[in-house]
């Protein structure tokens, strides 16, 4: 079978620069990848053009070879591949990947077609229970470490829930098969438990890692020194270089949120200098004299 | 019914990108034991993804996206083939 040009198929000029090649691939990859055209039977075809043209024109060396005529533009044979829609689409669905947030609205509705997607809700062809969806505050702490935890259901009954170490706010849990039981004796639908986590006085968040503000007096800052520092697994001794100031960050590697794969991110203590309250008079009558005697210009860099 | 390495090799990718995948739901592989099972159907949804991050172009948000929409349309197509198989006997509204 002759196929067709990659030039003509991508719809790109023969001396097209490879971001153009590249751009018009992406565009005409949207409209025809099957997985995301899963009603179109021509989108196979069409797509399997395209990417074997894709294939000789994104290589310098293949493009320059078929330029020259040394190869046509066939292309290599390409495995068999199955795609998603193949499966999505079977007789038996798929009940861990569907959802029907697409036209749950529709039952509600009072038009013609709420009969028939209630019908469906009811009887299901899918014959699997809905998802029950439940939200859990969990603390700050038993985020980062994990934890477990008991939920009451409005009937009385209870749904045990592990939160797994590192657990992110807004993330959800799936426990399969603990949602609405299945009509007519089909699977039941899973519990969705979104984790809301609360905020936590001192400890901030940021991906894998746990940031602090650690008040240090004058002197540690000065003079450096042990002090201790809260980490979500306890506090540890921590030490001050001498000469820190405000702002200073200091990184308390693996003292962060564990990660699914057993590391841990780290924990940043950023020092804050705090001058003693009330004001003390001796350090005022020293620093007053210091300041007349050793003036210096922390603002200089900003030229005022 | 495979395990998280053979999926890794079929689909040329890390673990940890896997390990990404399933946490933000992207893959859902069933699990025993502690350890996750991956059926085909796992595996060319990898594929899809593998497609979207790779020649497509399309970033982590873009991915969880489209996703999102193929997953609704996937049961918008199968309550219409529902509908289509009730057709046989409709029920009438009053």
């Amino acid at each position: 079978m002759a196929a067709a040009d990659p030039y003509d198929l991508l719809g790109v000029a023969r001396d097209a620069s490879q971001k153009d090649i590249q751009k018009a691939y992406r565009r005409l990859a949207k409209q025809s990848h099957p997985d995301l055209n899963p009603g179109d039977k021509t989108a196979l075809g069409k797509f399997q053009e395209l990417n074997a043209a894709y294939d000789i024109l994104s290589d310098e060396t293949k493009r320059a070879q078929f330029d020259r005529g040394e190869i046509d533009a066939s292309g290599a044979e390409q495995p068999q591949r199955r795609y998603y829609r193949d499966f999505a689409q079977g007789d038996s669905g798929s009940p861990r990947y569907e959802t029907s947030s697409g036209f749950s609205d529709f039952a509600d509705a009072d038009d013609v077609l709420s009969a028939y997607f209630s019908r469906a809700g009811r009887h299901g062809f899918r014959l699997r229970g809905e998802d029950r969806r439940y939200r859990l505050e969990v603390d700050f702490l038993d985020a980062v470490n994990g934890a477990s935890r008991r939920i009451t259901l409005p009937d009385g009954s209870s749904l045990d829930v592990v939160i797994p170490p590192g657990a992110r706010d807004g993330q959800t849990l799936r426990l399969a098969g603990k949602g609405e039981p299945g009509p007519e004796g089909g699977e039941p639908g899973d519990a969705l438990i979104e984790i809301a986590v609360r905020s936590h006085p001192f400890f901030k968040r940021d991906g894998y890692d746990i940031n602090l503000d650690l008040p240090i007096t004058l002197g540690e800052a000065m003079l450096g020194g042990e002090v201790t520092a809260l980490t979500p697994t306890g506090s540890v001794m921590v030490t001050i270089p001498k000469g820190s100031n405000t702002g200073r960050v200091l990184r308390l590697k693996g003292k962060g949120v564990p990660r699914r794969d057993g590391t841990r991110g780290d924990e940043h203590l950023t020092l804050r200098v705090t001058l003693p309250e009330p004001p003390d008079a001796d350090l005022e009558a020293f620093v007053a004299k210091w300041s007349a005697e050793h003036p210096y210009d922390p603002r200089r860099r900003m030229g005022t | 019914m495979f395990d998280d390495l053979e999926f890794c090799r079929q689909l040329g990718v890390q673990q940890t990108a896997l390990s990404l995948w399933i946490e933000e739901g992207w893959i859902r592989p069933e699990s025993s034991a502690g350890v996750w099972r991956f059926s085909a159907i796992d595996l060319a949804r990898g594929r899809l993804i593998v497609d979207l991050r790779g020649a497509m172009g399309v970033n982590d948000e873009g991915v969880a996206v489209i996703l999102h929409l193929v997953d609704q349309l996937h049961g918008l197509r199968s309550a219409l083939h529902g509908i289509a198989a009730s057709q046989a006997t409709p029920s009438g509204r009053s």
